[in-house]
């Protein structure tokens, strides 16, 4: 019942803005639409965290991981379409898009939220690869959406990369398929199925999968070396568009490539993708830590900054233990923060009209909630004490240095490093005279509120977690 | 199978020749025929499948396959390729002597011991999984080797053909249900590209993505 609500509720609010002109009647349908999606999500979490696995039908399935997804889903999307509303009006005034636009981009993005909630609770790896590909189809137009050459040329080189990357991930999820030779056909094929018959899958043949499957949808992930359409897209989409697919899209991506990292390793030795994620973790913050310094735009900061955190996730799976509470906890922060700090840059670009680092100054005395939200988001991005990102850092580095001590420690240098060319770019943004043509103090405060919100959430988990939240937790890292 | 095996020999040779015309055709046109043609041989093996099983699904999913594939899809190409003259392909990273070393190398990696494993699924068809293999890398250099944005979106669709062909010979065929979704999505993402090209074109004057340089600087 829960996700037939979830998903009509988008379906409907698709629907109205197909054939509704009214522009309020667009934006309070997708907000309508989100707000039952959150409510939705927390009593699906709820459940799952008091009674385990939630099956309502064949096609769906719900664990503990994916239940924590689909909560970063709504609660991200209600903060974007929030946001998204004072975002473009703001823009149709200053005859950037105009009313159309608007009515296309509220179609785009339910059908992207609807598409991620499909991915994640599909019980079937074809099924959820179909809703993956249509994140990227949904998601095309809104990258393209300002319809600026360099938004078309990173539109592009996001729907040629991902839609290589998937039909390569395609490939690595049929030849798990053939651990189901007994079976007819026909037969719907679950990943719990997939997971009990891991026994008949050839040992070489998983290895061979899984190495598609993470080439495949670590491209979607954004892991270095196929990380290359990341910066681009995440810098040329909208601001809230930013928001949601480097907070919640990069996780959806993550969740399929555990669930067949649980069958792969209940073939051949778990040091196979634990090294497998390791090595493509610590070369995405490797990477990250080499271009950081000498970034230029604020926006493609942030996605840099997302392929470094998808990067510590993967590490954290790849340590294991310890390691794997601190990805998961890891995986909420980061998209709260970062979707905080995404819409924060929203209303920044607004004031300045420019994303280049250089043309940002007195951020903080121009925008005095904004600048500072995007500061303290910055200070919690980077792993800054007493924030959860700290914790989860120290639980991921704790969990490998067990394991692999000098793993453990170059990343360590590696974040440090990180740390200094982030605070270096930021500072810069923050402090000094702001541009006599910047107006200044904040003007709207549904711009502020969004991300606030999300800040106020982030702190609040920090240093709380409720019970139902440990629960899903705990129960989520034991099978990861 | 119930078709004659030559027959599907034939079938999976079209694929793969295909493939290597793609590489070796100046003209657009050429290469979104080929893609046609190597479509339809997919969809004459689908039709096989339908042969053996007599389920009426995959009937329809051969119908659904020939309307997106054989036809829908060139007559998209051979539309773009009016609207914008593009007659001529964009030229290739490597020239056609290397370009032919270069197929003949994958060709080969895809028969060696290291995809055994892969190619090894159903050994009383290994040779046809190691072609279809091959097919698929040489999709993926098309897209790796081509500069023209159409020969990417041409690799993309053949890359998807060759996973089709490499499923049938491994038994790996889907539900026709899933395979009806896998195809309304090919049928979208055909769709977008379609109208990517155009955008493409109008702001680049050209197809080639080495004169895409805005997101430099």
């Amino acid at each position: 019942m829960e996700l037939v609500l979830i998903f009509s509720s988008l379906l409907i609010a698709v629907l109205v803005c197909l054939f509704v002109k009214r522009r309020i009647v667009v934006e309070c349908a997708s907000l309508l639409a989100v707000a039952i999606a959150l409510v939705e999500s927390i009593l699906v979490a709820l459940r799952v965290a008091a009674h385990g696995e939630y099956s309502p039908h064949v096609f769906f399935s719900v664990d503990a991981l994916g239940a924590l997804v689909m909560l970063i889903i709504s609660i991200v999307g209600c903060a974007t379409v929030g946001y998204s509303i004072a975002y473009l009006r703001k823009e149709t005034a200053q005859n950037v898009i105009g009313q159309r636009r608007v009515r296309q981009y509220f179609i785009l993005l339910n059908l992207f939220l609807m598409a991620m909630f499909l991915a994640i609770t599909a019980n079937h790896p074809i099924f959820a690869w179909i809703a993956i590909e249509a994140t990227t189809l949904a998601t095309a137009f809104l990258i393209s959406f300002y319809n600026k050459p360099s938004a078309m040329e990173a539109a592009w080189k996001y729907l040629v990369i991902n839609s290589v990357g998937l039909l390569l991930g395609f490939f690595g999820t049929l030849l798990y398929f053939t651990a189901m030779h007994s079976l007819d056909g026909n037969e719907f094929v679950s990943w719990q199925m997939l997971l009990q018959n891991a026994a008949f899958l050839d040992p070489l043949i998983a290895k061979i999968a899984f190495i598609f499957v993470l080439i495949g949808y670590g491209t979607k992930v954004g892991l270095a070396p196929m990380h290359t359409w990341l910066p681009d897209a995440h810098s040329k989409a909208p601001a809230p568009i930013s928001a949601l697919l480097s907070g919640v899209l990069l996780n959806v991506a993550l969740v399929v490539v555990l669930r067949f990292k649980l069958i792969t390793d209940a073939v051949v030795e778990p040091s196979f993708s634990q090294i497998l994620l390791i090595v493509l973790g610590l070369l995405s913050i490797f990477i990250v830590a080499l271009i950081m310094l000498t970034q230029n735009n604020y926006k493609r900061l942030l996605a840099y900054s997302s392929i470094e955190n998808m990067g510590i996730m993967s590490l954290g799976f790849g340590f294991g233990g310890l390691g794997v509470v601190g990805a998961i906890m890891h995986m909420m922060y980061h998209a709260l923060i970062k979707s905080t700090l995404f819409l924060s840059a929203g209303t920044i670009f607004l004031r300045y009209h420019s994303t280049k680092i250089a043309k940002i100054r007195g951020m903080l005395t121009a925008l005095p909630v904004s600048g500072a939200l995007f500061f303290i988001g910055f200070l919690a991005i980077t792993g800054t004490p007493p924030f959860g990102i700290f914790f989860s850092k120290v639980l991921i580095v704790t969990g490998g240095m067990h394991v692999h001590p000098m793993m453990s420690a170059l990343a360590l240098v590696l974040m440090a490093i990180l740390f200094i060319g982030f605070f270096k770019q930021v500072s810069a943004m923050a402090f000094g005279d702001v541009p006599t043509e910047v107006e200044v103090g904040e003007k709207n405060i549904w711009l502020i509120l969004p991300p606030l919100a999300l800040l106020v959430l982030f702190v609040v988990l920090s240093f709380y977690l409720p019970p139902f939240l440990s629960t899903l937790i705990r129960s989520a890292a034991s099978h990861y | 199978m119930n078709m004659n095996h030559a027959l599907i020999q034939f079938f999976v040779a079209v694929v793969f020749g295909t493939m290597i015309f793609s590489h070796l055709t100046k003209k657009n046109f050429g290469a979104s025929m080929a893609y046609g043609v190597q479509s339809l041989a997919v969809a004459a093996l689908l039709f096989g499948s339908f042969l053996e099983t007599q389920n009426k699904l995959i009937l329809i999913v051969v119908i659904c396959a020939l309307i997106v594939k054989v036809v829908m899809a060139p007559l998209f190409f051979s539309r773009l390729i009016r609207k914008h003259a593009l007659m001529f392909s964009a030229s290739t990273y490597l020239n056609t002597p290397l370009t032919l070393i270069a197929i003949a190398i994958l060709t080969f990696i895809a028969h060696s011991q290291k995809f055994a494993a892969v190619t090894g699924i159903v050994p009383a068809n290994q040779a046809l999984l190691s072609l279809a293999l091959a097919a698929m890398f040489l999709s993926l250099f098309l897209i790796v080797n081509r500069k023209g944005a159409l020969s990417h979106i041409i690799g993309i669709l053949s890359l998807e053909n060759s996973i089709v062909v490499f499923t049938i010979f491994a038994g790996l065929e889907q539900s026709p249900a899933l395979q009806l979704g896998i195809l309304f999505n090919i049928f979208i993402w055909l769709m977008i590209a379609q109208v990517f090209i155009s955008m493409l074109y109008k702001h680049f004057g050209s197809l080639n993505i080495t004169s895409m340089q805005s997101l430099k600087g």
